[in-house]
């Protein structure tokens, strides 16, 4: 068993991490402040071949492997969790599913687009009265002639204000559950189709979080992606493979706050000498560092295994729970660190501690995450 | 045009810690790519894609340098092959040895029209590889330089000088050691990093490079931090502040400040 990194993976983080501390450092807490979405930091990313990383190179996107991949989004996160974020949505959530189950003629108009950077891609499944509970959507998608007419909406569609491409799921059969599913490719400025206000979180608040409508939004028979009817089956391994991402983004959420935990304890002295010299912080420092590195185990075996093509969703699972959970625990405990100080905005602690959160919940709870797992074990 | 651009791997001292009775432990110092040789790579880069010219990578040092990992952050780059000299001879070698080294390679390589390099190495500092190197090879020899464009027989450089900058035409072979800001060094992209591995690296011993026998040799015996002067702390009554700026520059002079 071998743990160490390739080379081109240790020189792949070097690159991150160089970009992250250039470009997108020096504003991750101004659009944290400003819930601005760093629209900027897009055609810097697509230069770098970060918004395509899996994808093959004769596509377009960068051919590297999904080691690779998890580290990119674990070093942006160390900085920034919006940033990471944007690049797992649009690359596991808004661009896989075209990869996947798109005909021929769906992969040539949007796959370059999309591995390039040059457009970027969203995921819409969530509604208001359907989180979890991914077969009590409502919104319908009736075919009439040529075309397929979509009414409904979605909640919590991450990128969704600045997306030009969309993987919509709707019922075609409402009578049918989660079978009468289907799942379409929508771009903007389709007419019937109109996009909300972001909404405003306690964390991630730089990511583009908005509702989406549709009133009659018509889109042709040749929108449907992967087949009338499978749009569950196109959503669960959607979100199985997104998931893998979100541990690495919980995973540098979480280093990111050890980072820092580590500098303060040197730097902050009390009672004549550094915090770091006292045990309680050394134990604290011990159990992060111990916690993040199983975490960073899970989430790379996760993401080897899927390069081996030997992908399990129990693994996935495993990755994305403990890494989230981790990320929430390691953060306010960063915070306990930082005392008085790390519940300022001067610091980056209170940050990473309102981001880890939503690691837990989105692209599948943490409860979700433990049925796959026992599922897995049970059966 | 063939371009040969020489960076050292080396490592980064700002990793490296140092110790309350002033020792340095450089066990968690990562070697990589001399920070101003990254610069120099940029400049030479800009100067190949302007003229279509080939841009060789050239290194020289103990073991390590020639590793899998150093070969392709430096081919990540825009290098189109690499030239490596890895011999632990090399260990602590001085200016002279490896500018002797490198201007072997540079003969080895053959039809070079032009050596770039940084400014000074991450860890050394000492500024004077290129201009040995360029007398080991018998070539013309530019520092500080900002731009360089044209082709061999009639390159055109520009170089910071006090108070402005000075324009050369060389009318044959140079070293040009690049301004520490003289180009922003771009980042590898992950198709760069994927790539580096397939490029063509040639490894040389140094036995094949006809390089003199090493003469005097240089050796650090100790290093310590200046004393440190008293602080000067005076204050002026700025009741009248017109006075009180009087008082102000009249010390400032007095104590050489101005």
């Amino acid at each position: 068993m071998d743990f160490d990194l390739t080379d081109e993976q240790e020189l792949i983080r070097g690159m991150v991490r160089e970009f992250a501390a250039a470009e997108v450092a020096p504003i991750a807490a101004e659009i944290d402040r400003e819930h601005r979405f760093p629209e900027e930091l897009l055609p810097k990313m697509a230069a770098l071949n970060l918004l395509g990383i899996p994808y093959p190179e004769k596509l377009g996107g960068a051919g590297a492997d999904y080691v690779s991949y998890v580290i990119a989004v674990e070093e942006l996160a160390r900085v920034c969790a919006t940033t990471s974020l944007i690049v797992s949505v649009h690359t596991s959530l808004g661009t896989w599913p075209i990869f996947e189950f798109g005909t021929q003629a769906q992969k040539d108009k949007y796959l370059h687009d999309l591995v390039t950077g040059r457009r970027l891609a969203a995921f819409a499944l969530t509604e208001p009265g359907a989180g979890t509970d991914v077969a009590a959507g409502k919104a319908t998608a009736l075919l009439s002639g040529d075309e397929y007419i979509l009414n409904g909406s979605k909640v919590f569609i991450t990128n969704g204000g600045f997306a030009d491409v969309f993987v919509v799921m709707a019922k075609t059969d409402p009578t049918k559950g989660a079978r009468g599913i289907s799942a379409f490719i929508v771009e903007r400025d389709t007419p019937g189709f109109t996009i909300g206000e972001g909404e405003r979180k306690m964390g991630i608040r730089a990511s583009s979080t908005p509702p989406l409508f549709f009133a009659d939004c018509r889109v042709p028979k040749d929108a449907l992606l992967g087949g009338e009817g499978n749009g569950f089956k196109v959503a669960m391994q959607t979100l199985g493979g997104g998931r893998i991402g979100i541990g690495a983004q919980a995973l540098g959420i979480a280093q990111g706050a050890l980072d820092a935990s580590i500098a303060y304890a040197k730097e902050r002295f009390q009672f004549g000498q550094p915090i770091a010299s006292f045990e309680a912080i050394q134990w604290m420092i011990a159990d992060m560092a111990t916690e993040i590195d199983a975490a960073r185990l899970l989430v790379y075996r996760a993401a080897s295994s899927k390069d081996k093509g030997h992908s399990s969703a129990t693994e996935g699972a495993m990755a994305k729970l403990f890494a989230s959970e981790t990320a929430t625990r390691v953060a306010g405990r960063a915070i306990q660190i930082h005392g008085g100080s790390g519940y300022t905005e001067s610091y980056p602690v209170e940050r990473a501690y309102r981001d880890a959160k939503i690691t837990e919940i989105y692209e599948g709870t943490s409860e979700v995450q433990r049925m796959v797992i026992s599922t897995g074990y049970l059966r | 045009m063939r371009i040969v651009v020489a960076y050292k791997w080396a490592s980064n001292p700002q990793e490296a810690v140092v110790g309350v009775d002033g020792s340095v432990d450089w066990s968690r110092a990562r070697p990589g790519i001399s920070e101003y040789d990254l610069v120099a790579v940029e400049l030479a880069r800009q100067l190949a894609e302007a003229t279509g010219g080939e841009l060789i990578g050239l290194t020289a040092g103990a073991k390590g340098v020639g590793a899998p990992i150093a070969c392709k952050a430096a081919l990540s780059r825009g290098l189109d092959r690499a030239v490596i000299v890895e011999d632990d001879s090399l260990e602590g070698a001085g200016t002279t040895e490896l500018a002797a080294v490198l201007a072997g390679a540079v003969r080895h390589i053959g039809d070079v029209d032009l050596v770039v390099t940084g400014d000074s190495s991450v860890d050394v500092g000492a500024k004077m590889v290129p201009t040995v190197l360029a007398g080991q090879l018998g070539w013309a020899a530019v520092a500080e330089v900002t731009a360089v464009s044209g082709q061999p027989g009639t390159l055109r450089v520009e170089r910071t000088v006090p108070g402005g900058v000075q324009i050369l035409e060389i009318s044959g072979p140079a070293v040009l050691a690049a301004s520490v800001d003289a180009a922003e060094a771009r980042l590898p992209g992950m198709r760069d990093v994927l790539a580096a591995g397939k490029k063509p690296v040639e490894h040389l011993e140094i036995a094949a490079l006809d390089v003199p026998a090493r003469g005097a040799v240089v050796t650090v015996k100790g290093a310590s931090r200046p004393d440190l002067k008293a602080r000067k702390a005076q204050i002026f009554d700025a009741t009248d502040p017109a006075a009180a700026a009087t008082e102000l520059v009249t010390a400032l002079r007095g104590s050489g400040a101005l």
